[in-house]
């Protein structure tokens, strides 16, 4: 009866207790949102950078990932690419060797990465071959050919077909250069990859650098994330004497960023609890203060003082349960809808492109957390319900009827 | 058998500043199944005595005995578990729980004595016929007369079993024929089932029904009437 009674004194002020439910309802929705897009936003910019080249795994010499120097490059030899041809868990195996150059059209010259690939394999392991906007994918039996991004061949001012001259230091250290010629533009939509890249035929860059059988780096993307410990134990047995590193290792931004999400749910749960916290109390306290009169003949009667905090206790419990359910089915329907029509951020998207996200924010949250709002959202209306519990059972019935 | 006794009860406010007496070496006892009137002008004293002696208020001095227990000794909680298991309590402006029905009302008292449901509802039952509100059971104070409020409060102070039952000016917001109907049923229950009833009234009406009336004045014992 104690909690029917709790159930009842609920709805005595029903704009009250609406006005408090709907706050909570509202907080518990703007929760789940704020956090739901963070999280996509975090997994947008994961995604790409994993999709756009450094896959879920690479190797290296391990002194390249110390200095990246042209010297320090291993021999394709030791790779059993056939073996992972047949490897069901990769969904691409990309060979590239990597060289900092200049380079110089007729009327302009930037700072560039060659990346020398095989079409093939770049193509399975990154979208690159699907990012084209003009001309052509490389073509493995093609020499000397080269595709550029729409933004660098805006600033060196070339087009299709233009010819481009990669200078490098070759293995020797010895200035070498290439003519090269654009066949196709691509756009990644990436402004630090589209800058600051030139891809090339592996073979062509390999044949200048004086070593056909090189490369700086492989690069694996994984059909599901979850193999990627096993996947990592296995290349390590392969190849004991390179570094086989996961993308958090290779870009511990995106550990970071990864790393940001626990914190960034507790950040925005400490300030919205705090906000809920405060509207509870005040509820619950104007709750008290109106029913003093009456709290005091329950005393009188022989109402005990821990029975009369958990009526206050279950009372508060009850107004956050019944904004708690829909808040959290609203926020979860909202994600759910949002996460496959996506927020469209196009307004954004110079600003966005260069951090490596996609325009398109897909929000979504781990089941996880909505258990951990559930839980916040109770902590609160008991931590809530304290102050006012504690002010009905410090009450002295003859005070509060002032006489029996 | 003495079922409440006071020695030397007195009462002191600002007992640093301007001491106010609002009693003063009180002895009063009085035994089972009696119905009993304190009466007297307003700030005599009346709901001082029936405070301390309901264990609401405590004594700057002196002893209150109820049923052979110090209840001046004993500690908040004890004291609420000692209401609730000896006194019965009926309030001037009957404070029922606005949110439950008559029957929950009476229900409550017994629930706070942890008793079983089906004890419960059979002894709400049937304190609510004694009452005669057998068909207002299931109605909430809101929807009752004042005059069956209070009878729901009495049925309420009865539900427990207890020792006595105090009634502050209990017909002090009631009509003439609602005070009859009280009066009628207090005084059945006294003389039927023995329930001792202590009240303060000024009410002429009351007085006239008591079995004794002690009159108060300026917190001390100025009469005490058996009739």
């Amino acid at each position: 009866m104690i909690s029917t009674l709790a159930w009842r004194n609920i709805w005595r002020s029903p704009t009250r207790s609406w006005v408090i439910i709907g706050a909570i309802m509202l907080g518990i929705w703007a929760l789940v949102f704020m956090l739901s897009f963070t999280v996509g936003m975090v997994q947008s910019y994961v995604d790409n950078s994993i999709e756009n080249g450094i896959g879920h795994l690479q190797v290296h010499n391990a002194d390249y990932r110390q200095e990246a120097k042209v010297q320090y490059y291993f021999s394709t030899d030791v790779l059993p690419l056939a073996q992972w041809k047949t490897d069901e868990r990769l969904q691409g195996v990309a060979v590239r060797t990597l060289v900092q150059a200049m380079a110089g059209s007729s009327r302009a010259t930037r700072g560039v990465v060659i990346k020398g690939v095989d079409p093939l394999g770049e193509s399975q392991a990154t979208p690159l071959s699907r990012q084209i906007v003009e001309g052509e994918y490389l073509d493995a039996n093609k020499k000397n050919c080269l595709i550029i991004s729409k933004t660098l061949a805006g600033k060196l001012k070339v087009k299709l077909r233009s010819k481009i001259v990669l200078t490098f230091q070759d293995l020797e250290g010895h200035i070498t250069a290439g003519a090269f010629r654009i066949v196709g533009i691509f756009d990644t939509g990436n402004k630090a990859i589209d800058e600051g890249n030139v891809f090339v035929n592996r073979l062509d860059i390999n044949a200048l650098l004086g070593n056909s059988a090189m490369a700086h780096e492989v690069s694996f993307l994984l059909k599901d994330i979850t193999t990627l410990p096993a996947m990592k134990a296995a290349l390590t047995a392969q190849l004991p004497e390179l570094a086989v590193e996961d993308y958090k290792e290779v870009a511990p931004d995106l550990q970071l960023y990864e790393g940001q999400i626990q914190t960034s749910a507790n950040i925005f749960m400490v300030i919205i609890m705090l906000a809920l916290l405060f509207g509870i109390i005040n509820t619950m306290l104007m709750a008290v203060l109106e029913r003093y009169r009456e709290l005091g003949m329950l005393m009188a009667v022989g109402m005990n003082k821990a029975r009369v905090f958990g009526m206050i206790l279950i009372e508060t419990l009850l107004l956050a349960m019944i904004a708690l359910i829909p808040g959290l089915l609203l926020g979860w329907g909202t994600v759910a809808w949002l996460s496959t029509t996506g927020i469209d951020l196009s307004a954004f998207s110079g600003g966005l492109s260069q951090f490596g996200m996609s325009t398109v924010v897909y929000p979504k949250l781990q089941a996880a957390l909505y258990l951990q709002f559930a839980m916040a959202v109770c902590l609160t209306a008991i931590l809530g319900a304290i102050y006012p519990a504690w002010k009905a059972i410090r009450l002295k019935p003859v005070e509060a009827m002032r006489k029996i | 058998m003495n079922v409440i006794t006071t020695s030397g009860l007195s009462r002191v406010y600002n007992p640093d500043t301007i001491p106010v007496y609002a009693l003063k070496e009180v002895d009063l006892a009085i035994t089972a199944g009696e119905f009993t009137a304190i009466v007297g002008p307003s700030g005599s004293g009346k709901t001082t005595l029936l405070n301390i002696i309901g264990g609401l208020d405590k004594p700057s001095n002196g002893q209150v005995i109820v049923g052979g227990t110090d209840i001046g000794a004993l500690t908040d909680n004890q004291l609420i578990q000692f209401r609730r298991d000896h006194i019965g309590f009926v309030f001037q402006a009957y404070n029922l729980i606005p949110v439950l029905t008559a029957m929950e009302n009476v229900e409550f008292v017994m629930l706070l004595q942890n008793q079983p449901v089906q004890l419960r509802a059979a002894r709400a039952k049937e304190l609510l016929a004694s009452v005669g509100l057998a068909d207002q059971a299931n109605k909430r104070p809101s929807e009752m007369s004042g005059g069956q409020q209070q009878r729901v409060a009495v049925a309420r102070a009865l539900a427990s079993k207890p020792s006595f039952v105090l009634a502050d000016e209990p017909t002090a917001n009631l009509d003439a024929a609602s005070t009859t109907q009280l009066l009628d049923i207090m005084a059945q229950l006294n003389e039927e089932e023995g329930i001792t009833f202590v009240f303060s009234t000024h009410d002429q009406r009351v007085i006239s029904r008591a079995k004794r009336v002690v009159t108060l004045e300026d917190g001390q014992i100025v009469r005490d009437e058996i009739r």
